[in-house]
């Protein structure tokens, strides 16, 4: 604790010194650590960027076409409750470094595998949300639209859908977070996302890291608040005002 | 239980049942990297004892910090509503930034050490524990409330002797989710110098057998936690021992967790 | 233990009096309650009524401060419901909520001793008056371990009762408490209550909208009209005799009770009896038979037993009856009077008792507006109603 407390004790400047020697790493090449070959700079450390948003968004759309189908089918039958609720809590509880060496060790590594990964972390939320949020649909409106004559799908389209998209695009930003986290480690697996800055700490020097760390602090609040952006589009207007009249 | 049952069939697809039926001392399963070495982990089993008490404390303690915080902020929400969005906000862009780098963005401030894993941890735990402790006082129903200052309960009391108690179940389902979330999260705390299950993980990253054994216990500590906390639950809340939650009351529980 | 006989129990409650009070919610055009001015006497239930938007509510909340005054004051007991804090005032005052408000997650135990702890009762006494009051507001004393939500509906309102009771309060505030409840509930708590106030006789100030259960509940009635304003302020006989205005007048439902009574003879009621006199009697004798009597009056009477008039006390200071009392029996209403009728005379008469005689015109019983009006309000009155015909309906 008073470890903690000396830490914070320490001028401000320091800090500072060493986040602004982070932006100049990602700013400007410079020198490795390991001497010899030039890394930082913009051109470098995009790839990396551009490899982390690959394999977020193929896993992320792997889930979305794994997840929606199964929990949209599901939550309208009513079915197979408990093993959404199910799901939905062993996903929380599977670590994320278990997940990507597991995989890397039994089915081996590169791009393919380490998205089959993070979509292990990416189904369950979708797929407990979809499923929860089709079942919350106020059924009134659900039997009004059977009573008008809609036939399942129908209903399922036209109502539950709209109704509960709201709830399915909170479980896509929690698989979305878990993914673009994850994919930080998928160094570990041979994927050169923006973990292999963090991971580096030999090659890339403490700036490296920590240039690689505000990153994908930001590219995760970047996709967190375009999902939230979205989610507050596709969320039909009555329910918005319901919900604030609800004092929800 | 649905843990284990999630892992089951990637062992036998992994081709479990040849390596079973092996002799248990055999070096071979651990040459070739077979699916699970019974033998080779019997025998280095306590070598995941201490990293998993280690990994299991910084939870506790995490999650206990955590908590005492979220209930803080949600203490002052409740006498200031105002406070409610911007806490959301705050609490909420702690859980968006990956744990690897915010141990990464903490090491320039904290150092290495198990320090900044339990800032970083504590932090996540934030949102759910915050989010569920608000939920929780804002259902506490309008009569029981009415009747309780009508009957000439100071403020003080009214919280601490009716809206919390109500709250509990509310804020028990939010430390779950916290609790569960926070071990697989630890598991990524060697990283920042803390050790834990993670460090045997990374290791012997090649290693099947070391995969499943630490990331088994990691699995297993977060049911155990889970399992503490929902006899917590049910011991501090006998009122509610007297009817079997109805679905659509477990179902609404599941929405505000995820 | 120590049942309060009624006089003790009158002791400790006290008069409630309103002196001009007046609330006004910032930004709201029109006062929730203009200038109430009104006083409730001890171990008296006063109820509240009027249409939404009257500040019935908003009234009794006042007295325990849970609205704050605008203008004006509240006494309790003469003392001013500034003078304390809020929570030490609401721990002197019973208070019954239309969603009874038990708390969910204590035990009904627990719950009736809310008030009590919070006074620092020690455990013993505590425990001995929770039981103590099951038993007044018969709840099984098995069920104190039991929490709310396994309790009936009927159940719950009664330990929210029992709750505020516990503390012995000189005051309590009902806002609507039976209104969660079916109308046939509703009547059996009504009447359990009735009989509860008859032992414990507290100050009681009681939330309606509901005119028929104000007539039944009240000792005297506040109806307020919207804009918060007092129409009137009276018993409930005088209520229904002698409404203030058109507002009164319609909300008390005139012609919906009159409607009802249309439909019934005078046969169908229980009569009141008079003391019996006849002509010549000896006065001492009459005198001894009043006190007690139902009717406070005597009844001369003829050999043929029809009623010659009521004797007055001038008639009273003589020796004997005499043939020709100070005052006529008139209307004398007969058994098969249609009831709209027979209170149609009483009221037109503005009489408040007339003897009722049966086809040969002798004397049955004593009919009164008071009796009308509890019949009206009483489960009797959905049965045993006959058509103008004579025929039962039903």
């Amino acid at each position: 604790m008073t470890v903690t407390l000396l830490h914070l004790a320490l001028p401000l400047g320091s800090v500072l010194n060493s986040f602004s020697d982070a932006v100049d790493f990602i700013l400007h090449p410079q020198a490795a650590q390991t001497g010899g070959t030039e890394v930082g700079g913009v051109g470098y450390i995009w790839p990396f960027v551009r490899t982390h948003l690959e394999v977020s968004g193929l896993a992320l759309a792997g889930s979305l076409v794994v997840s929606l189908p199964i929990g949209l089918w599901l939550g309208h039958r009513g079915r197979g409750e408990l093993f959404a609720v199910a799901l939905g809590n062993a996903g929380r509880a599977v670590p994320e470094l278990a997940v990507i060496a597991f995989l890397a060790a039994f089915i081996g590594v590169g791009l393919q595998n380490v998205t089959i990964a993070l979509m292990v972390l990416g189904i369950p939320p979708i797929l407990t949300n979809t499923f929860v949020a089709v079942r919350q649909v106020d059924p009134d409106a659900v039997q009004a639209a059977t009573g008008m004559g809609m036939r399942g799908p129908q209903v399922l389209a036209r109502v539950e859908l709209p109704l509960a998209a709201s709830t399915i695009m909170s479980g896509v930003r929690t698989a979305a977070i878990n993914i673009v986290a994850t994919a930080t480690i998928a160094p570990l697996a041979g994927v050169s996302t923006l973990g292999e800055l963090i991971l580096g700490r030999d090659v890339y020097g403490s700036d490296g890291v920590l240039a690689g760390a505000i990153l994908v602090a930001l590219l995760a609040l970047i996709v967190e608040l375009t999902l939230a952006g979205l989610q507050r589009l596709v969320t039909p207007r009555g329910l918005i005002l319901q919900r604030a009249s609800a004092g929800a | 239980m649905a843990v284990l049952t999630a892992k089951f069939p990637e062992l036998v697809a992994a081709g479990l049942p040849q390596n079973f039926f092996h002799n248990r001392k055999n070096p071979d399963c651990v040459q070739s990297n077979g699916a699970f070495c019974v033998g080779w982990a019997v025998d280095n089993f306590h070598t995941y004892v201490g990293p998993a008490l280690k990994q299991a404390t910084m939870v506790s303690v995490s999650v206990a910090a955590g908590f005492a915080i979220a209930m803080a902020l949600a203490l002052l929400s409740h006498r200031y509503g105002k406070l409610v969005p911007p806490l959301t906000g705050f609490t909420g862009i702690l859980y968006t930034v990956p744990s690897l780098a915010f141990f990464a963005l903490l090491i320039p401030i904290t150092g290495f050490g198990t320090e900044t894993a339990v800032i970083a941890l504590s932090a996540y735990t934030l949102q759910i524990i915050y989010r569920n402790i608000v939920t929780g006082l804002a259902n506490v129903p309008a009569g029981a409330k009415d009747a309780g200052r009508g009957m000439g309960m100071s403020s003080r009391q009214l919280l601490w002797r009716v809206e919390l108690p109500l709250a509990v179940p509310e804020i028990i389902a939010g430390l779950r989710v916290a609790t569960v979330s926070t071990v697989a999260l630890a598991t990524l705390a060697f990283f920042a110098g803390a050790g834990g299950l993670g460090e045997k993980i990374y290791t012997q990253l090649n290693f099947k057998t070391n995969i499943i054994l630490a990331g088994g216990l990691a699995m297993l500590m977060a049911i155990v936690f889970d399992g503490l906390l929902v006899g917590l639950g049910r011991a501090v809340t006998p009122w509610r021992r007297h009817r079997a939650p109805p679905i659509l009351e477990a179902l609404r529980r599941l929405r505000r967790s995820v | 233990m120590e049942a309060s006989n009624s006089a003790d129990a009158a002791a400790e409650a006290l008069p409630v009096a309103f002196r001009r009070v007046t609330k006004r919610y910032p930004g709201a055009s029109r006062p929730a309650l203009l200038g109430l001015d009104l006083e409730v006497p001890s171990g008296e239930i006063c109820v509240f009524v009027g249409p939404s938007g009257s500040g019935k509510t908003t009234a009794m909340r006042m007295v325990n401060r849970m609205v704050e005054i605008s203008e004006g004051d509240i006494l309790v007991g003469g003392r001013s419901v500034r003078d304390r804090t809020p929570a030490q005032l609401r721990r002197e005052i019973g208070y019954v909520i239309q969603q009874i408000g038990l708390f969910p997650h204590r035990t009904v135990l627990d719950n009736i001793a809310t008030v009590p702890r919070l006074l620092g009762w020690d455990r013993e006494r505590t425990r001995a008056r929770a039981d103590e009051l099951m038993e007044l507001v018969r709840i099984d004393p098995e069920l104190r371990d039991r929490y709310p939500p396994q309790l009936s509906g009927g159940q719950q309102q009664r330990v929210g009762v029992a709750r505020a009771l516990a503390a012995n309060p000189m005051v309590m505030l009902m806002d609507e408490p039976f209104g969660a409840v079916d109308p046939i509930n509703r009547e059996r708590l009504q009447n359990e209550f009735l009989r509860l106030q008859a032992e414990v006789r507290k100050t009681i100030l009681f939330v309606t909208h509901d005119i028929d259960e104000a007539i039944k509940m009240g000792d005297r009635i506040a109806v307020l009209r919207e804009g918060g304003r007092l129409a009137q302020y009276a018993t409930p006989a005088e209520l229904l005799m002698a409404p203030a205005d058109d507002f009164v007048e319609d909300f008390v439902g005139a012609d919906r009770a009159l409607k009802r009574l249309s439909l019934m003879r005078v046969a169908d009621i229980d009569l009141w009896q008079a003391p019996l006199a006849h002509v010549g009697q000896a006065t001492s004798e009459v005198r001894a038979k009043l006190p007690g009597a139902e009717v406070p009056h005597a009844l001369v009477i003829d050999a043929e037993r029809r009623p010659l008039g009521w004797l007055s006390d001038a008639d009273l200071l003589g020796e004997t009856v005499p043939p020709r009392p100070d005052t006529r029996p008139d209307p004398v209403l007969e058994l098969d009077d249609v009831m709209r009728d027979a209170l149609s005379d009483l009221l037109q008469a503005e009489t408040r008792y007339a003897p009722v005689v049966d086809a040969d015109g002798r004397i049955a019983g004593v009919l009164s507006v008071e009796i009308i009006s509890e019949f009206l309000t009483s489960p009797e009155a959905l049965t045993e109603e006959h058509d103008a015909a004579g025929r039962p309906l039903v």
